[in-house]
């Protein structure tokens, strides 16, 4: 059977798009710490091999092929990877991250050690997360779910100081706990109603009657397991601490692959694998929303109260991500399309902030909000991403950031849950109290007379290291063209509302 | 059965070839075990094939004595898979111990091929007193091995030898008991007359003491960790992964074919709950044990628990899927084990230091032999795709398929937890760089890649993962 | 030659029964090797008279049970022989580290 699908190059390619990471992991591994130029080539030729796939993916699917792929693996739960529409979305967003994120690393960790081990750690993650994008199945989501907690803990513990260390515990405590809770919640689901193809609607549907509290229970389960991941309240402990990592480790952490993949998850799971109907024929629906909501006052709360830049973003991105999940468990179509998109959006937008944020504590030694005053004259360019983000974050138009929050109120609306738009937009006036100090004093606010804590990169063209300061602009031009080309089908909204009419079956 | 005999027989000759051949140096009598090991795994893998070919358990009656007075020898697809297993470990063991810079001592060889001569005899034997006389063998063979680390060994030897013989004339004691009610020692004819009575119970109940105690099954496994851990890291492997699995067999044959069905589940929940102890307990051991190597070994107390428990569940619920479990943890285990004990040998021989604390900034000074100390520690774990997941998923499923053996699932949910806890404990001193122990020695990677070999075997089993539960599915016996 | 009476049996079988007792009580007693040594042999003792006041059950008798007390005991001797070697190789090494406690362990 396997080499029949070898024949097949629409199986054969969600192999290749994991591969195109994986490979160049292992080598990178291998790799010996001086020889940068060839740890260069493979992490940017398996970046550009990966873009050329998925953007073969997206047009197959486009077109309407379908890409599938199948190993044996389990009694009744092969491995199964698949490309569909709304896998496509976040495999697109990891790997265009994962060409940012690299350059920035690249240019970030130009001077430290035990470059080999992160590149190669890196790229396995990015592996992980496009084996989380691309499941086809629970069990295959479960597999590389796991492999990314792994993958994942070398980057946290990168520093290898005794806080680094203290954070890394803290992670894998919380991360593994979860993940144990996941496949408690997978088995049991598998015992219950085997285990099929992710499918628009879910499967579970024939199973309510007879397993009502089994199902429930494994509902709990894989929710409080990706809720771990998604830094649901109150397992959200981990995602702060965890901020002692490198600057391009937080930025993966919570744009791209920890957080997303536990938002990701929880998609999956209410819309593929129970079922919107389920979801609210079990009521199950209301409580996720509910700890959804207040997830994000909490987040948006704790962070107003952070001294500390990276803190501060941290906080942001335990409210941010449960935009998502607020969004997927107001169960209706428009709610939906802002979940979906606000995956993409607030990567972008995250992302953006924490290349900034890394460039700050690079260049000028500033970890601090007060430190930021007038940095604006220093490091225009960085500013000037830093503020798109923000804006962004708040919600801003012509942003990306406003079109997920504009889905979301009108799913609010749509779905009856008024009450959820008080809550969306107190969120947006919490967001603005929380980046407008930082926008101001960046801009308006006099720089320290006794000059800023370092100063490095003086002799730099730019006002840090290139390969620091492209990655941001770049992303944060990406969250304004998505703002302003949102009505295209090229958009992340245009794909997203494609996405959703499948799920919705509009 | 020709095959199963070849298996068995082969490294007999080889240890024979050793003890008496000519000139024979280590380094001869190294390749003489290993191919010896070598081609009783090649033999297996065709008496695997052979029985799961035709389906039936075949069996033979030595010297052509008839039923009951001869020494009958039987081959199942089990232990046609177990012998295959033995062989496997012991190539591997064999390899570690030729290559590695840290000596096993010049006797390991014929001993080891003596070991494996015994497990095969034990897995293919249908015989009450026989499997007792296969298992002093296997007894005797380890403690020898135990004490081939040196003078420093020979107490944890010594205690050891006198633990195991005792354990034996208990198990012995149960087997005449036996005797005396049904008058033959056949597994396959007990299994046809047995019933329950009083002195029935007492011989089964000594029987499961003295193999419990032979085994280091909670509560009797306070001997392991000082035997396991004080004996060379070859040695140590070959003692986790597949010595203390031969009491185990015994124990399951004993319960599922000799002891009448109705006692099995009557007395099933009592084992289940003490797995379920072990796997807690043990795994709470390890997570505080200062020491590399004490650690690993009570990791073995606490995956013994799994096993303990999918035997229980199997004797109290009589279905497939835990004999599938059983064997299929029982194999993970062998795997990962080997390779977490040549591993921790191999960093506390470069490291200079037995304390878990001279693991600081492993990842940097032993990378690859601290990787595959966390690989394999990943299938102890039950992370996804390993072996240990592959068994951990088979146990798990008829569990969680009734509400009310919910229980149980919670059992291993903290089993999971308590093995991450101490194999993460390990990982994450490895990735200090602030207080890295400076290696004693350069690392000597061969033995470090050798280590890893097994764990990546073990993660590779999923990929057979349904030609394994259809193997052992198939022949229930 | 007849099979005893049932009696006899019982008392022979009471005897190997206290035999055993009393072994494994000094195995868990004893501290010395060498004394839990024999106990453990005192309990095999126990065990193989069982099994032959089992074999007398039976006229004429039981001659399985007899083949197996002789292979239990050529077990039993090599076994002791062994654990004897081991357990005075032990005090001599124990005796030699305390002799020479100047060198301590590297620990």
């Amino acid at each position: 059977m396997i080499l029949l699908q070898m024949m097949r190059w629409t199986s054969l390619l969600p192999v290749l798009i994991i591969l195109s990471s994986l490979i160049p992991a292992l080598l990178i591994f291998a790799t010996p710490e001086n020889a940068a130029r060839r740890r260069t080539i493979l992490n940017l030729g398996g970046i550009v091999i990966k873009l050329c796939l998925v953007l073969l993916m997206l047009l197959g699917v486009s077109q309407g092929l379908r890409f599938r792929f199948e190993v044996d693996f389990l009694p009744g739960a092969s491995l199964v990877l698949q490309g569909d529409a709304l896998s496509l979305q976040f495999v697109t967003l990891s790997s265009i991250l994962w060409l940012a994120t690299t350059i920035y690393a690249i240019g970030y960790l130009q001077k430290s050690q035990l470059k080999s081990r992160f590149f190669g750690y890196f790229s396995l993650c990015v592996s992980a997360t496009v084996g989380i994008a691309l499941s086809g199945n629970l069990i295959t989501f479960l597999l590389f779910f796991e492999l990314l907690t792994l993958a994942t803990f070398p980057l946290v513990v990168h520093r290898g100081t005794d806080a680094a260390l203290k954070a890394g515990r803290l992670y894998l405590v919380y991360t593994l706990s979860g993940g144990t809770l996941l496949l408690m919640g997978v088995a049991l689901l598998h015992s219950i109603t085997g285990t099929s193809d992710f499918v628009p609607g879910g499967y579970v549907s024939g199973a309510v009657e007879e397993n009502r509290f089994a199902l429930m229970a494994a509902f709990a389960l894989m929710i409080v397991g990706l809720g771990v991941k998604a830094a649901l309240f109150p397992l959200h402990g981990w995602l702060p601490r965890a901020m002692v990592a490198p600057a391009p480790v937080s930025a993966l952490l919570h744009a791209v692959a920890v957080v997303k993949a536990g938002a990701f998850g929880i998609i999956r799971v209410v819309y593929d694998v129970f079922g919107v109907e389920t979801g609210i024929a079990l009521g199950l629906t209301p409580v996720l929303m509910l700890a959804a909501a207040f997830t994000i006052l909490y987040g948006s709360i704790q962070a107003l109260r952070q001294t500390d830049i990276k803190r501060r973003l941290a906080f942001s991105t335990v409210s941010q991500v449960s935009y998502i999940t607020l969004g997927v468990a107001m169960a209706g179509p428009t709610a939906a399309i802002g979940a979906v998109v606000h995956l993409v959006h607030q990567g972008l937008m995250k992302i953006t902030l924490f290349f900034c944020a890394g460039n700050m504590a690079e260049t000028l030694g500033i970890h601090r909000i007060q430190e930021m005053d007038g940095l604006g004259k220093r490091m225009p360019l960085t500013m000037s991403a830093f503020t798109v983000g923000a804006l962004g974050m708040i919600g801003v138009p012509p942003i990306a950031g406003f079109f997920s929050k504009w889905y979301l109120g009108l799913g609010a609306l749509e779905s009856g849950n008024d009450a959820m738009l008080a809550v969306l937009i107190g969120s947006s006036i919490l967001n603005a109290m929380y980046f407008m100090p930082l926008i101001y004093r960046g801009w308006f606010a006099q720089p320290p007379t006794a000059g800023w804590p370092e100063d490095n990169f003086k002799k730099s063209r730019f006002e840090t290291h290139w390969m620091m300061l492209l990655p941001p602009l770049f992303t944060a031009l990406l969250s304004l063209l998505a703002g302003i080309f949102a009505g295209s089908l090229a958009s992340p909204l245009g794909w997203t509302e494609f996405i959703i009419s499948q799920e919705f079956a509009l | 059965m020709n095959d199963a005999l070849l298996s068995l027989v082969t490294p007999l000759v080889a240890a024979l070839i050793v003890l008496t051949g000519p000139a024979m140096t280590p380094r001869r009598a190294s390749v003489v075990v290993l191919l010896g090991s070598a081609f009783s795994l090649a033999a297996a893998l065709l008496a695997l094939q052979t029985v799961t070919a035709s389906g039936a358990t075949q069996t033979l009656n030595l010297g052509g004595w008839e039923d009951g007075l001869a020494i009958r020898l039987r081959l199942s697809p089990l232990s046609a898979l177990l012998l295959a297993f033995t062989a496997l470990i012991h190539l591997l063991a064999g390899l570690y111990a030729r290559f590695s810079r840290f000596a096993s001592g010049d006797d390991f060889w014929v001993l080891s091929a003596f070991l494996h001569t015994a497990l095969a005899a034990l897995w293919l034997s249908a015989d009450l007193f026989n499997l007792y006389i296969t298992l002093e063998l296997i007894g005797l063979a380890a403690v020898a091995m135990v004490a081939l680390s040196g003078p420093k060994a020979y107490q944890a030897a010594a205690d050891y030898l006198l633990l195991s013989l005792a354990a034996s004339m208990i198990y012995l004691l149960g087997v005449v008991f036996l005797y005396s009610e049904y008058h033959t020692l056949d597994v396959m004819q007990l299994a046809s007359v047995s019933a329950d009575s009083a002195r029935t119970r007492l011989a089964l109940a000594l029987i499961t003491a003295g193999l419990m105690l032979k085994g280091a099954l909670w509560p009797l496994h306070l001997w392991l960790p000082a035997a396991h851990a004080g004996a060379p890291a070859a040695v140590s492997a070959l003692l986790s992964a597949v010595v203390v699995k031969g009491p185990l067999f015994i124990l399951w044959l004993v319960w599922t074919e000799v002891a009448p069905a109705d006692l099995a589940r009557e007395v099933g929940p009592m084992v289940a709950t003490a797995g379920m102890i072990a796997l807690v307990a043990g795994g709470w051991a390890a997570m505080r044990s200062p020491y590399i190597k004490v650690l690993v070994a009570y990791s073995t107390v606490a995956q013994l628990g799994y096993a303990l428990m999918a035997l229980g569940l199997l004797m109290s619920w009589q279905i497939p899927q835990m004999h599938i479990a059983l064997w299929l943890f029982v194999i993970a285990h062998g795997l990962a084990k080997a390779s977490l004990f040549m591993a921790a040998g191999e960093m506390q021989g470069t490291l200079g230091t037995r304390r878990l604390t001279g693991l600081r900034g492993a990842t940097q000074t032993v990378p690859i032999a601290m990787f595959a100390f966390a690989v394999a520690g990943g299938s102890l774990i039950g992370l996804p795709p390993s072996g240990g997941f592959l068994a951990k998923w088979v146990l798990l499923e008829p569990i969680l398929s009734q509400p009310q053996n919910w229980p149980w699932a919670f059992g291993i949910l903290l089993g999971t937890l308590v093995s991450a806890a101490y194999i993460f404990r390990v990982v994450v001193l490895a990735f200090d760089r602030a207080t890295i122990n400076p290696p004693d020695t350069r690392p000597h990677l061969m033995g470090h890649w050798l280590a890893l070999l097994p764990a990546l075997i073990v993660w590779g089993m999923a990929l057979l993962g349904e030609q394994l539960i259809g193997l052992l599915a198939g022949g229930g016996v | 030659m007849s099979s005893l009476a049932a009696n006899s049996i019982i008392l022979y079988l009471l005897v190997a029964v206290a035999l055993v007792m009393l072994g494994l009580y000094g195995l868990l007693v004893l501290k010395d090797p060498i004394r839990r040594l024999i106990a453990i042999n005192i309990m095999g003792s126990g065990t193989f008279l069982t099994m032959i006041a089992f074999a007398r059950r039976q006229d004429p008798p039981d001659p399985i049970l007899h083949a197996l007390v002789v292979t239990g005991l050529v077990v039993a001797i090599s076994a002791t022989a062994f654990a004897l070697r081991l357990i005075l190789a032990a005090r001599e090494s124990r005796e030699a580290a305390t002799s020479g406690s100047t060198e301590a362990e590297d620990e």
